[in-house]
């Protein structure tokens, strides 16, 4: 039997060990009372009880706003430095480690991102099994299931049972087998759900529910906040500004995170707009979501963590779209 | 160039070289990279676009409105629009500039040999399919029959007068002009009609047999432009539509120019109708 079990007493050990190859970081509650993921300094600093992040762990691969590029007369744009420091990822739950993983395929396929390279490498992902509360799905979309870590554990009343997920996670691993003992195998149980076959019927249909009147009673409630944005795991629309410096000389070039709520978002030069009513951007949001575009064409990017069902003023829930869309399976055409 | 991902995410130094002011709002700058290697091996397709850097105000993605030069110097037809382009505006020649690209698909022409094309300009779209009427016309033996139609708001709005002067002279090619709004003051040496740019292409008479239309202006010239290509006969899978978007990255990441399930950046900014006639909002 493998000695993969970690009890809960010896987690602060496997925390000091970790913090051996950079900075932790995991679930904390703020001083305002938000469940994010944040600096771990002392064991007692982790919520493992938190459900989920308000603002989810993109913010370490993605900066909400980051200066991608800096101009000087004499050195042309160059891209700045980013810290070499490693950060240790702790108690990421599967959704958002598939999240990762689907950020992963936008920004390091086809088109690798300098900046968001960089900060992949130096991340370490360390996995915790959940349960789902009433927002999120995650095991019904087959994200519950992790696929993309270095370590995982699995939770069980006494502790963690680990698995590395990598090179790097199996040599941790073997590195604090003081602290591991032997354990039963878990009994492995996946949740069903009726909405993920659903989802996934739908969008392998393409399907983009254009007769459905819930989209005008979206677009009625919607205050295009952007929170639902915001606060998704997998979205990455950027802006990029730049801004000169009072030197008159030097400027900075920044990325933002952008929002595809956003009246501004399908605007072009002169001022036309190719989506200027909430509805239309709704559309937008749901063919980013459901059904992709360019490198992610074809993949679902929902990871059913549940955030934007949460979060939402006005309760908008577009998972409605497949829970009355009757869409059938087997009936694409 | 643009085989390295880090190079190709870099703007590289270029300077504006020479300057040319076309209307009140809109000048031609022509710009060269400052490395002269990398300069002369920035080779472009007709419809392509660059990721233009001014430093202090940002980027912008510009069409490329000629064809590749032995020195590597390239044009670009700007409006004075937003923020980036009006800094751009008041700069001079000697001005420091960025490049990234070139970025998109550019014109089909290698399908369109031995074809009659159609060109239809309605404003600041005369950019690219200047790039592209270039380009036949340096490869004239290749083509069939090349007629330029292009429709500006008001005479003075008509951009490269000379240019249209010259091609108004040339007995290979047709050219059309048309304002939407005629005043007092004419273009010199020009025969301008009066009316928009679907009013006169009902009233010329352009063989649609093995002809390609390719359309570029503001978003309200596409769905009337194209209803008459078809009322004239063209074929959906004939008529090619160049797109704007705003494309912040012009590498498919930062999804403003998403246009159904294609990006105007990378699976664009040209289209055959046929790929994009079913799309919400694709016009």
């Amino acid at each position: 039997m493998a000695k993969d079990f970690l009890r809960h007493s010896s987690l602060p050990l496997f925390l000091k060990e970790l913090a051996a190859y950079g900075d932790v970081h995991g679930p904390v509650m703020t001083d305002d009372t938000v469940p994010a993921f944040g600096r771990i300094d002392s064991p007692a600093d982790l919520r493992l009880d938190n459900r989920r992040a308000l603002i989810p762990p993109k913010k370490y691969l993605l900066p909400p706003r980051e200066t991608v590029l800096t101009f000087s007369p004499d050195r042309g744009y160059r891209h700045p430095p980013v810290s070499e420091r490693k950060i240790i990822l702790f108690g990421l739950h599967p959704c958002d480690l598939a999240g990762i993983s689907y950020l992963d395929k936008v920004f390091t396929a086809t088109e690798p991102d300098p900046l968001y390279l960089k900060r992949r490498r130096n991340l370490i992902l360390v996995g915790l099994s959940c349960e789902p509360d009433d927002y999120c799905f995650c095991g019904d979309m087959g994200t519950g299931e992790p696929s993309q870590f270095d370590i995982f554990l699995h939770c069980t009343v006494e502790g963690y049972r680990l698995a590395g997920g990598s090179p790097q996670g199996e040599q941790i691993i073997s590195g604090i087998s003081m602290l591991l003992s032997e354990c039963e195998l878990l009994p492995h149980s996946r949740q069903a759900c009726l909405i993920e076959r659903k989802i996934l019927d739908a969008a392998a249909c393409n399907e983009t529910f254009p007769d459905s009147p819930l989209w005008d009673d979206f677009a009625a409630r919607c205050l295009s906040c952007g929170a639902c944005s915001l606060c998704c795991p997998t979205c990455y629309c950027f802006d990029i500004r730049e801004y000169g410096s009072l030197d008159g000389e030097t400027a900075k070039r920044l990325r933002e995170w952008d929002n595809c709520l956003f009246t501004e978002h399908g605007k072009v030069a002169g001022g036309f707009n190719f989506r200027n009513n909430r509805r239309a951007r709704f559309l937008y949001r749901y063919q980013h979501k459901y059904l992709g575009f360019g490198p992610v064409r074809g993949i679902v990017a929902c990871v059913g963590c549940g955030r934007c069902r949460e979060v939402c003023p006005v309760r908008i829930d577009l998972l409605d779209l497949f829970r009355e869309g009757g869409h059938e399976q087997q009936s694409c055409n | 160039m643009n085989s390295n991902p880090v190079i190709k995410s870099l703007p590289l130094p270029a300077k504006i070289t020479g300057l040319r002011q076309l209307s009140t709002d809109t000048s031609l700058f022509s710009v060269r990279l400052d490395d002269g290697e990398a300069a002369r091996q920035f080779i472009f397709e007709p419809g392509q676009f660059i990721q233009l850097s001014v430093p202090a105000g940002g980027e912008v993605p510009i069409s490329l409105a000629s064809t590749p030069t032995d020195n590597g110097t390239i044009e670009l037809c700007v409006r004075r629009s937003g923020h980036v382009t009006s800094l751009l505006h008041t700069q001079e020649v000697g001005a420091r500039l960025g490049i990234r690209g070139p970025y998109g698909n550019g014109f089909p022409v290698g399908e369109w040999k031995k074809k009659n094309v159609l060109l239809l300009a309605g404003g600041l779209g005369i950019a690219p399919l200047r790039s592209l009427l270039h380009h036949l016309l340096r490869h004239r033996v290749e083509f069939g029959d090349i007629a330029l139609m292009y429709g500006a708001r008001e005479p003075s709005a008509i951009l490269f007068k000379e240019e249209m002067v010259e091609l108004g002279n040339r007995t290979d090619m047709h050219l059309f002009l048309t304002v939407d709004f005629a005043s007092n003051e004419s273009p010199a040496g020009l025969i301008c009609n009066t009316g928009l740019l679907p009013t006169l292409l009902k009233e010329v008479n352009f063989a649609t047999e093995n002809t390609v239309a390719v359309v570029c202006g503001p978003p309200a010239l596409y769905r009337c432009v194209i209803v008459e290509l078809q009322g004239s006969g063209f074929s959906c899978d004939s008529i090619f539509l160049s797109l704007e978007r705003r494309m912040k990255c012009g590498v498919g990441l930062c999804c403003h120019c998403a246009v159904g399930d294609l990006f105007c950046c990378t699976d664009g900014p040209v289209f055959r109708y046929t790929d994009i006639k079913g799309i919400r909002e694709a016009l």
